[in-house]
């Protein structure tokens, strides 16, 4: 396990270089930069400026002194916009922020999600199946830019319970909102998911076998087709794991967390090459470390998997 | 009092409201250590027998009256509790495919343990002792060692000695397997059929087999029902159905066998198929196809006489019962 993961690591490097070189001239083929305004700057600071970012040097010797910076230094240079604060001080101040809404999103998507799908599968066609439906439908007419601004109109505004937007360290208080808005329609998703999984595992002949056994139903409910029942449910996560930790842009601005992804909208307006390119690095490595653990989890539970990573 | 006896057993499909019959009545018994062959075309409710003997019908299935009097008393009757304890102790299951019917992510051995501590109080390691006895039993090699294995990890023929292993663990008093070589490669179909009849034999285990081969059934079972469109149309002594069949039906099934063609000539196929539940003709429903039907076949369902060595439930052969009693009484 520890040496799959180890080969995993050393195969995507490589993807991520490639990643940071296609980003980097993608970035420098838009017209206009980080220093372009309604009121052109005069020749003189302007040239002074580009040698100050070293963005006078010609592009190929800007890629190799980011990479060297980034591989030694782990260093991924100033911002171009904010001055004096460079991109690990952007990163460092706006990815806990989005990190923990983000977890406590996928803990209440999880922690809620599954149990709900558990019940309405066991209890088809009674009240909480009804109930998880509904839900499901709800979350599908009401997406977070719908939903966010509803709960701050309750929440906030009329029952004055919660702020309504904010971070203040991350106190409970104003997670709460962020991190239910960002997960519901994957509670949803997840919800119906875990039900249908688990419908087709209890349908399943193993399951019939464990019956015969004479197993007691806890049984049959814990060892044989719970863990099955998750495995749909995780294939699902894996990608939304990461959108969640990165971050969503839109809840950011809406609830004024001072997030990556308000970091992000900022970067892509002023052309901050420096900030834009780190964050997609972070992203990329993210998705990589994710998807890693989703097929470590995948490897736990599914034994022929498993046998498969040897 | 025979071991197990079925009553009347009657099952039923609902289907958005309306039900259908898969099972109609259908009466028998197995002796003690007595080997009875289940056989008939596929859709016939044989596989739906087993599991309502074992009361494990899942829905849209559902019994719809009958009895299953397993030593005398009635499962369908008894509490959730005794009937999880008759089930993989006194009367065990074996499926057709090994692959799918053992659970992907426990081991051999997780899975023999948890059985046997479901019903006896043992401790792990005894279980573990007891699963690895039973797999010898069964010639498998190195059997300490299957037992941390998973289902994937094994061969087809292994896996399913290990569901034979797995069904004789407590010793029950009587095995339904269903359809237990089908899934499996054709050249080890006969050792795994003659394991579970050595095992049945040596254990005074009773079987109820379900199979589409006859000539499994003449090797391994005593008695034979045959089945057709959820009825029990024809029942007796293995020898007896093989070698001087009556209903229409069985014969038709024994002259499409292999061995009853001559080498170079198309199969004899009974004609047309089976009807579908929702679909069944009135009166005998094998008229469709009989080569003996007449007007009484199609309004009437006919009763089980004894005939020759056999029970039958056939009009024409009543009408040549009452043809031999009446000669016989001029
Ligand atoms: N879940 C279900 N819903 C409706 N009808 C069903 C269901 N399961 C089985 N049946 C019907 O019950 C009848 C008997 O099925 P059963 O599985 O017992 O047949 P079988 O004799 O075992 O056939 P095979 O040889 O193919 O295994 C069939 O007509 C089948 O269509
Ligand atoms: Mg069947």
């Amino acid at each position: 396990m520890l040496q799959y993961t180890f080969r995993r690591t050393i195969a995507v490097l490589p993807t991520i270089l490639c990643l940071i070189v296609i980003c980097f001239f993608l970035m420098r083929l838009a017209p206009g930069g980080p220093f372009t305004s309604e009121r052109p700057l005069p020749p003189a600071i302007m040239a002074n400026v580009l040698e100050r970012y070293g963005l006078d040097q010609p592009l190929y010797v800007q890629l190799f002194t980011y990479l060297k910076n980034i591989f030694f230094n782990f260093d991924f240079g100033p911002s171009f916009a904010q001055r004096d604060r460079d991109v690990n001080d952007i990163i460092a101040a706006g990815f806990p922020v989005t990190l923990t809404y983000g977890f406590w999103s996928a803990v209440f998507v999880l922690v809620l999600g599954i149990p709900l799908g558990v019940i309405a599968a066991l209890r088809q066609n009674s009240f909480w199946d009804y109930v998880m439906t509904g839900f499901a439908i709800f979350s599908q007419i009401f997406p977070n830019f719908v939903l966010a601004p509803l709960m701050v109109l309750t929440f906030t505004l009329a029952l004055g319970l919660l702020p309504g937007g904010g971070w203040n360290g991350g106190q409970w208080e104003y997670v709460v909102m962020p991190a239910v808005a960002l997960g519901t329609s994957y509670l949803a998703n997840v919800a119906r998911i875990t039900r249908s999984s688990l419908l087709e595992v209890l349908g399943s002949p193993y399951i019939r076998t464990a019956r015969a056994k004479g197993l007691p139903e806890r049984t049959i409910m814990i060892r044989h087709a719970l863990k099955p029942t998750l495995l749909p449910v995780i294939s699902y996560m894996s990608p939304v794991f990461v959108y969640m930790i990165t971050g969503s842009v839109f809840i950011d601005v809406f609830f004024s967390t001072g997030g990556i992804g308000q970091s992000f909208i900022d970067a892509a307006y002023t052309r901050d090459y420096s900030v834009i390119l780190g964050l997609a690095i972070l992203y990329s490595v993210l998705t990589f470390v994710l998807n890693l653990a989703v097929d470590l989890a995948y490897a736990a539970i599914d034994p022929k998997v498993r046998s498969g990573l040897k | 009092m025979s071991l197990l006896s079925v009553r009347d057993l009657t099952v039923k499909f609902s289907n958005r409201g309306q039900s259908v019959t898969a099972l109609n009545g259908i009466s028998f018994d197995i002796a003690r250590g007595e080997r009875v062959g289940v056989v008939g075309e596929s859709g016939a409710g044989k596989s739906i027998t087993g599991f309502a003997m074992m009361n494990l019908l899942s829905r849209p299935g559902y019994i719809d009256g009958g009895q299953v009097l397993f030593e005398g008393k009635d499962v369908l009757k008894m509490s959730a509790r005794e009937q999880r304890s008759l089930r993989g102790n006194r009367m065990a299951m074996i499926f057709q495919d090994p692959m799918v019917t053992l659970n992907p992510v426990l081991t051999i051995g997780q899975q023999m343990v948890e059985t046997l501590r479901a019903h006896r109080k043992l401790s792990h390691e005894e279980a573990r002792q007891i699963a690895t006895v039973k797999l010898k039993e069964v010639y498998i090699p190195s059997p300490e060692a299957r037992l941390d294995q998973y289902p994937h990890e094994l061969s087809g023929g292994m896996r399913q000695r290990i569901v034979i292993a797995m069904a004789l663990l407590l010793d029950p008093q009587l095995i339904i397997a269903d359809e237990p070589t089908t899934a499996l490669d054709v050249t080890i179909q006969a050792d795994i059929m003659e394991l579970l009849l050595e095992m049945c034999r040596s254990n005074m285990v009773g079987l109820m087999l379900i199979t589409h081969d006859l000539g499994v059934v003449s090797q391994v079972t005593e008695r034979t029902l045959v089945m057709y469109a959820g009825r029990i149309i024809e029942a007796g002594k293995t020898r007896s159905i093989i070698n001087d069949p009556q209903h229409p039906y069985t014969q038709g099934l024994i002259n499409a066998l292999p061995q009853q063609t001559p080498p170079g000539s198309r199969l004899k196929q009974i004609p047309g198929s089976m009807p579908s539940l929702n679909a069944m003709p009135s009166g005998c429903p094998f008229h469709p196809r009989c080569p003996l039907a007449n007007d009484l076949c199609r309004t009437t369902m006919p009763k089980v006489v004894q005939y020759a060595d056999v029970e039958v439930a056939c009009h024409e052969v009543q009408r040549l019962q009452s043809d031999l009693t009446s000669e016989a009484a001029q």
